[in-house]
């Protein structure tokens, strides 16, 4: 069942049972107010009916001047009484010995109430009234008895007045409220269902919305409408499509990145591979091949495996990278400096580059090979970019807090467009050159890797035909 | 004399390319750019354009755009494994593709193709006494007639157009019989005894052990 089925449905049994109960209520208060006035009265009336016989037997006295009435006397006092208010009431007597002695009206009802020992309850006292009602065939009728003591025997006296009336407007007051419960319920149920409907269509636009988002589509957001609650729903709903979004798009962005990657791997590997298969294949199949001819085929498929040995080691060192935990220690920047120079020694003399250092004592924490090599590719870059004779100066010190290690030449330099491509993988800037210096275009993508292992920050400030400066710079919290 | 404008940036694929249509006495010109490349292929008299796609200057696709009205036939070397890029190329009027790395006999195989295409390739062939008229289906050896079933052609054919080069039987099998031809190398072998039978090459299609057999020229014996 929907929420708002069950919503409406519950409502509308509640409000049903409250409309009922409280008009039946009113109903029976008021029937009551009713049979309780006509109660009073009829009381009134028994008493006047009472206090009559009591009259009629003393006039009867006065009148024959005798002290004493003889039953069959009072017998006939009590049926002009009960005669004379004939017209007004219905009336019966009964003597001390429970003998009917006078009757008008009741005569329907008699047995009924003889039958339920209505007459031995009466208060012989006559202090207190026996009320009861009998319902009959010609309606309802309120009976009030009482004792009565004349002439030294005890009188049961009944009057009983028509209350079929307040019964029958009891009956139809009941009719009208049902009518009026059942009009009633349906144009409460019609406003009800409209008010329900309205009040959880957001649901509905957040049902769509949800939808949307499980297909694909990121970009739609919900505008927060409806009650509070919906507007926060659709407020957080909103938040959480931003995050998915986000994630999406950081994850296509990795896709898309691993995609370039690979494709330039592909190409990257392709091209010495063509070189290498075809020369070999030319020297497998070709029936005389010169010497000089042997010699450059065979030298440019070393050098083409030689530019995928460096391109596999490079290769390996970014996927060993990629999800291992460092091993940090305490390190010595001098000492790293000291030893990546002793390193780059030969490469130094064979470009006849000057590699100038300058450092501050400085600890860091830092995988000491993996820094190293970092400072060896960065260096490295720095020969290759200087003319024959310049200086590479390297500089470390402390800088607001953070280590910071500059690596600056004075040789080619890069256009902007080129340093911000720089740390892309088999990004070159010159194919050519780079590749006749064997490299693969990885160095720099290498060292962005290190240097995030290590938290540092890499940044290049470059100017094209006058130099390049590449700043490492350790965070403090590094720095020990 | 054929003569093939080799557009490549890499100077070793390029060294290979032009050793290799040497193999064949095709004469081979080279240039590293999209730019330079494409003022010499609207320049030059060029019978093949050979086009790497990824070019400095200018991309393989523009230049096949700006060298469109030469009407030189184009056959592209793409590193690249999309089919999307193959139908690029070819969608902008190239003949051919071939997909890096190759062997320097695919090359040739499908240089050969596309000059046949476009009947740039000599339609006799002479070999000694032999001579082979492609165009005729004829072949005639010391004036005679020759009657050759129309794959023994084929083979000695494919022989004559890689003189002095080591042929596989796998090579002959997809040239000859085509790619999807699941034959034998015996089958190979029986035309090959054929066809030196009916020609008298028996000293000239000598057979290499583990590789295939090679078409030796007459001069070079």
């Amino acid at each position: 069942m929907k929420l708002w089925q069950k919503i409406f449905l519950s409502s509308l049994a509640l409000i049903i049972v409250a409309i009922n109960v409280i008009s039946i209520t009113l109903l029976n208060n008021s029937n009551r107010l009713l049979l309780e006035r006509e109660q009073t009265h009829a009381i009134n009336e028994h008493e006047y009916f009472t206090a009559s016989f009591s009259n009629a037997v003393i006039y009867a006295k006065l009148a024959d001047d005798k002290i004493a009435l003889t039953p069959s006397e009072i017998r006939m006092i009590a049926s002009g009484i009960v005669e004379g208010s004939g017209r007004t009431r219905d009336s019966a007597v009964y003597d001390s010995t429970g003998r009917l002695i006078a009757v008008n009206g009741m005569e329907k009802i008699l047995p009924e109430i003889s039958l339920n020992g209505f007459i031995d309850g009466i208060d012989s006292t006559g202090e207190n009234y026996n009320v009861s009602v009998y319902g009959t065939d010609d309606g309802y009728k309120l009976v009030i008895g009482s004792a009565l003591s004349a002439e030294g025997s005890d009188y049961r006296i009944l009057t009983a007045s028509d209350i079929s009336e307040i019964y029958a407007m009891k009956k139809k007051q009941t009719d009208f409220v049902r009518k009026v419960s059942v009009i009633s319920a349906g144009a409460i149920s019609l406003i009800l269902l409209i008010t329900v409907l309205i009040m959880l269509s957001p649901l509905g636009r957040l049902n769509v919305y949800t939808k949307a988002i499980t297909e694909g589509n990121y970009r739609i957001r919900i505008r927060p409408r409806g009650s509070r609650e919906f507007r926060e729903l659709a407020g957080n709903m909103n938040v959480m499509a931003d995050a998915v979004q986000s994630h999406a798009a950081r994850l296509e962005q990795i896709a898309e990145d691993r995609q370039t990657f690979i494709a330039n791997l592909s190409h990257e590997m392709k091209t010495p591979l063509t070189s290498i298969l075809g020369f070999a294949d030319i020297l497998r199949i070709k029936k005389q091949v010169s010497d000089s001819e042997r010699v450059e085929y065979a030298g440019v498929i070393v050098e083409e495996t030689k530019r995928l040995r460096s391109l596999s080691g490079k290769l390996m060192g970014i996927v060993a990278m990629n999800g291992t935990e460092i091993e940090k220690k305490p390190v010595k920047l001098q000492d790293v400096i000291n030893e990546t120079k002793t390193a780059l020694v030969p490469l130094l003399a064979k470009r006849e580059i000057n590699l100038e250092c300058q450092s501050q004592e400085i600890t860091i924490s830092a995988d000491e090979e993996l820094f190293k090599s970092l400072l060896y590719n960065i260096i490295e870059n720095a020969i290759k970019a200087s003319p024959k004779g310049e200086t590479v100066i390297l500089n470390a010190a402390m800088y607001e807090g953070d280590a910071v290690i500059t690596v600056t030449d004075h040789g080619i330099g890069m256009t902007p467009e080129v340093v911000q491509k720089a740390f892309e993988p088999f990004f070159m800037a010159d194919k050519s050159r780079s590749r006749k210096a064997g490299g693969a275009g990885l160095g720099l993508a290498l060292c962005r890797k290190i240097a995030n292992l290590h938290s540092a920050k890499l940044e290049i400030s470059s100017q094209p035909n006058e130099g390049t400066t590449v700043f490492i710079t350790v965070p403090g919290e590094e720095c020990l | 004399m054929i003569n093939i404008l080799i557009i490549e940036d890499d100077e070793n694929i390029a060294k290979m390319i032009t050793a290799t249509l040497s193999m064949v006495d095709y004469n081979g010109t080279c240039r590293y750019d999209g730019p330079s490349g494409a003022e010499e292929a609207m320049k030059g008299n060029y019978d093949l354009i050979l086009l790497d796609i990824m070019l400095p200057g200018m991309n393989g696709f523009e230049v096949m755009e700006a060298i469109k009205s030469c009407g030189t036939p184009v056959i592209f070397l793409t590193a690249m494994q999309e089919v999307s890029d193959k139908v690029k190329g070819l969608r902008l009027g190239a003949e051919d593709y071939i997909v890096k790395p190759f062997e320097a006999l695919e090359l040739l195989a499908r240089i050969d193709v596309v000059l046949r295409r476009s009947n740039k390739t000599q339609d006799i062939i002479t070999f000694g006494d032999l001579s082979v008229d492609i165009g005729r289906h004829e072949i005639t050896l010391r004036g005679e007639h020759v009657q050759l079933t129309p794959k023994e052609f084929d083979v000695i054919v494919y022989f004559l157009q890689h003189q002095n080069i080591a042929v596989s039987r796998e090579q002959l099998l997809s040239s000859v019989w085509g790619f999807e031809f699941g034959g034998e190398s015996r089958t190979v072998d029986i035309h090959v005894q054929q066809v030196r039978r009916k020609l008298g090459l028996k000293d000239c299609l000598i057979t290499i052990p583990k590789l295939g057999y090679r078409l030796e020229s007459r001069d070079s014996v």
